[in-house]
């Protein structure tokens, strides 16, 4: 969002406080989402519940093209829309709810660098290996994608989209990777992100932040979905602090509680 | 006996879409030249020996025997210069010749009889290639406008219509394929290609529509059918951030694959000023059972009666509505629903601003009616009378309407309850103008009456242009 944009929302959104009818849209769960979509949408499902917000998740076949941004999730609060985990950040902390308030300048850098870091290789890498590589986009990410739509719209669709998505990949330089680097890549990240937590529970020790949001959301999702190959699962497996960590996150926020 | 060249009784045809004369106007010149020679003539018989038809370049010939063919049944020459006339229209209306020409003479060469003769029509073939170029500036938006059309492509009044327009902000285009049948032309398919876009500021709402579709056109007795399937890939969005969340749900894509079947009577004596005869039009759709993702039943219809009253005026009364019934579990689209309100529908409110909505968006409703009761009269003191004063008119009006979403779980008597009530309705005067044979203009003074709320009125001063109104 433009910064004029930012103030304007920030301003709408001070006004009033979080109401008990919130809504999170994402696509149909069992039909239609892929695992790039599955992980952002989880992630601010993390960051809510973090900051005890009550949210109820709604999911629609037409939430992509619901969204004012074209991404998912988004959030319907009052009467404002919000979308991607950035702006939901900013809007609830307009309405005084934050996580990261107990950090100092330098940390607060950090995490964003370390947010950054997440978006760029892990989400980049979800979305290369759904739709670059032509074994999982034939088998999953296509027929997903189209499931809600009758012929001939569902394949005019799903192609569209993978064609985006691929002029996306050549126009950042990912184009050119094989499955194999983007393994790497994604190793490689997990490295750093395994490093930084150490044997904390979260990455800002005891209080998570949006930084531990985002990261759950999409390591948790990576390791519970269904792929062509689980080779990226077993080298997030291989960080056994990342795996621990994911798993205190879903017993202390997601469990006994309707998910 | 020498050549009577009966070149034109009248100047233009009588009966073309695109020709603004209306033959109420046109006084008959042919009775009195005939006077004079008809004791003469009348009981001559003849026998048409020839019907030739010069100047055809690629038009086929098997295609205007149909259409000249009743010339051979004429009897004496009176009766063959009607037939001729007639026939010359035929030809005319086929859209192929720019100008068509009858010629009768006497027979001449070996075979022919005393009182033979041949008929000829000179034709001049309209070009093969016809383009035009337009530019439009509206609505904060500028476009290019490309056409192109193929008349006669293969020689059997065949028409390929090229339309592309190019905008600051849309780009739209359209191709048809019209093919008549030879010797009925009333019979007639249409094959249409198109991307469209239009832009819903009431509801905040942006559409992208692609689509195909193929239409029969027939005659049966004294109404005129048309079966039409229609596949439509739509794409609808939000006009601005600050649309509605009702009509920010209905964003995405559909797929719409329809059977339509549209039945008409018409029998006034003009589409614009009508000022005898009715009209009465009925269209049902079915969508959903050949494909798609749409899936209703739509019934609308149209009625319009006209009647001369006292002192040239003429009353005329209209009656519109329609039902939408979604079949299976989804709601209704608000692509597929109905609007009401506007110029050209009750005027007094605002354009399609009835009914149901949310936060200042119009969502449309499944069920509406809307009646019309108009007296149009000349212009006071009648200026500019015979020219261009008789393109005007002022009318009075009274409109009433109203648009609801039903609950079909109840029987038929609710239904008509709810839509009986909150009636909307207006009174007022204006001046009408004609354009053309196909559009009028209206500028009209009007007082809107049992306003809900959440509809936005239009008091006072309002301005319409289009084809359909109420």
């Amino acid at each position: 969002m433009s910064l004029a944009a930012e103030a304007f929302v920030s301003q709408m959104a001070a006004a009033e406080p979080w109401p008990e009818n919130a809504t999170l849209y994402q696509p149909l769960k069992d039909d239609q989402i892929l695992l790039s979509d599955c992980a952002s949408s989880l992630a601010v499902q993390a960051y809510l519940r973090m900051c005890c917000l009550p949210v109820q998740v709604v999911c629609k076949a037409n939430a992509e093209y619901m969204s004012p941004s074209g991404r998912i999730p988004f959030i319907h609060v009052g009467n404002q829309v919000v979308s991607e985990l950035g702006p939901i950040v900013q809007f609830t902390k307009a309405k005084g709810h934050s996580l990261s308030d107990g950090l100092d300048d330098v940390q607060r850098a950090e995490m964003k660098a370390y947010m950054e870091l997440v978006n760029n290789m892990l989400l980049t890498a979800e979305l290369y290996i759904q739709w670059c590589d032509d074994a999982t986009a034939a088998e999953i990410s296509r027929p997903r994608y189209s499931s809600p739509y009758s012929w001939p719209l569902n394949n005019i669709l799903a192609y569209q989209k993978q064609w985006e998505v691929r002029r996306k990949m050549n126009a950042i330089g990912w184009g050119g990777k094989t499955l194999e680097q983007v393994y790497e890549d994604v190793s490689q990240c997990c490295q750093a992100l395994s490093q930084r937590l150490g044997t904390q529970p979260y990455f800002f020790n005891k209080q998570p932040t949006e930084l531990d949001a985002l990261v759950f959301g999409h390591l948790f999702t990576i390791l519970t979905t269904r792929l062509t190959s689980t080779e990226l699962a077993e080298r997030i497996k291989s960080y056994s602090n990342l795996l621990s960590f994911c798993r205190r996150i879903e017993q202390n926020y997601f469990e006994g509680k309707s998910s | 006996m020498g050549t009577v060249h009966a070149k034109t009784l009248d100047p233009v045809p009588m009966h073309g879409r695109d020709l603004g004369v209306n033959p109420d106007d046109l006084v008959e010149t042919s009775e009195p030249e005939h006077e004079a020679k008809q004791e003469i003539l009348e009981n001559k018989d003849v026998v048409v020996q020839h019907v030739n038809i010069e100047g055809l370049g690629r038009t086929k010939e098997d295609l205007l025997g149909y259409e000249i063919s009743d010339v051979f049944q004429a009897k004496n020459l009176i009766d063959v210069m009607k037939k001729a006339h007639v026939a010359r229209q035929k030809l005319l209306r086929l859209g192929i010749f720019n100008e068509v020409e009858v010629l009768i003479d006497t027979s001449e060469g070996t075979d022919a009889l005393p009182n033979g003769l041949d008929v000829t029509f000179e034709v001049t073939e309209i070009k093969r290639l016809t383009g035009s170029y337009n530019t439009m500036v509206g609505n904060n938006e500028g476009s290019m406008v490309l056409g192109l059309k193929l008349p006669n492509m293969f020689g059997r009044a065949e028409k390929l219509t090229f339309q592309f327009s190019y905008g600051t902000k849309e780009t739209s285009y359209g191709l048809s394929f019209f093919k008549p049948q030879p010797g009925h032309f009333e019979r007639n398919l249409t094959l249409n290609m198109y991307k469209v876009t239009g832009q819903f500021p009431w509801s905040s709402l942006k559409e992208t529509d692609r689509g195909l579709s193929a239409e029969l056109n027939f005659p049966l007795g004294i109404a005129n059918h048309t079966l039409k399937w229609e596949g439509v890939w739509r794409e609808l969005g939000c006009l601005a951030r600050s649309a509605s969340f009702a009509v920010r749900e209905e964003s995405g894509h559909s797929l719409k694959s329809a059977l339509s079947h549209t039945v008409s009577i018409d029998s006034r004596n003009s589409a614009i000023f009508p000022s005898r005869g009715a009209l009465v039009r009925v269209n049902q759709e079915l969508a959903g059972y050949t494909g798609g993702d749409a899936s209703f039943l739509k019934e609308d219809f149209e009625l319009q009666l006209n009647r001369r009253f006292f002192w040239d005026s003429v009353l005329s009364a209209s009656l519109w509505g329609g039902i939408l019934y979604p079949i299976g579990e989804k709601v209704s689209c608000i692509a597929d629903r109905f609007y009401l309100g506007g110029p050209t529908s009750v005027r007094g409110f605002g354009m399609y601003s009835i009914g149901p909505q949310s936060e200042g968006d119009y969502l449309g409703g499944e069920a509406y009616w809307a009646g019309g009761l108009h007296l149009y009269t000349p212009l006071p003191f009648r200026p500019g009378k015979g020219g261009f004063g008789d393109l005007f008119r002022t009318h009075f009006f009274l409109n009433a309407g109203n648009l609801c979403n039903l609950h079909y779980g109840e029987g038929p008597r609710a239904h008509l309850q709810k839509l009986a009530e909150c009636i909307r309705w207006s009174y007022g005067v204006g001046i009408v103008l004609r354009l053309g044979n196909i559009a009028r203009l209206e500028l009209n003074y009007c007082v809107p009456m049992g306003v809900q709320s959440g509809d936005r009125i239009c008091d006072g001063i309002q301005f319409g242009a289009g084809i359909r109104f109420l």
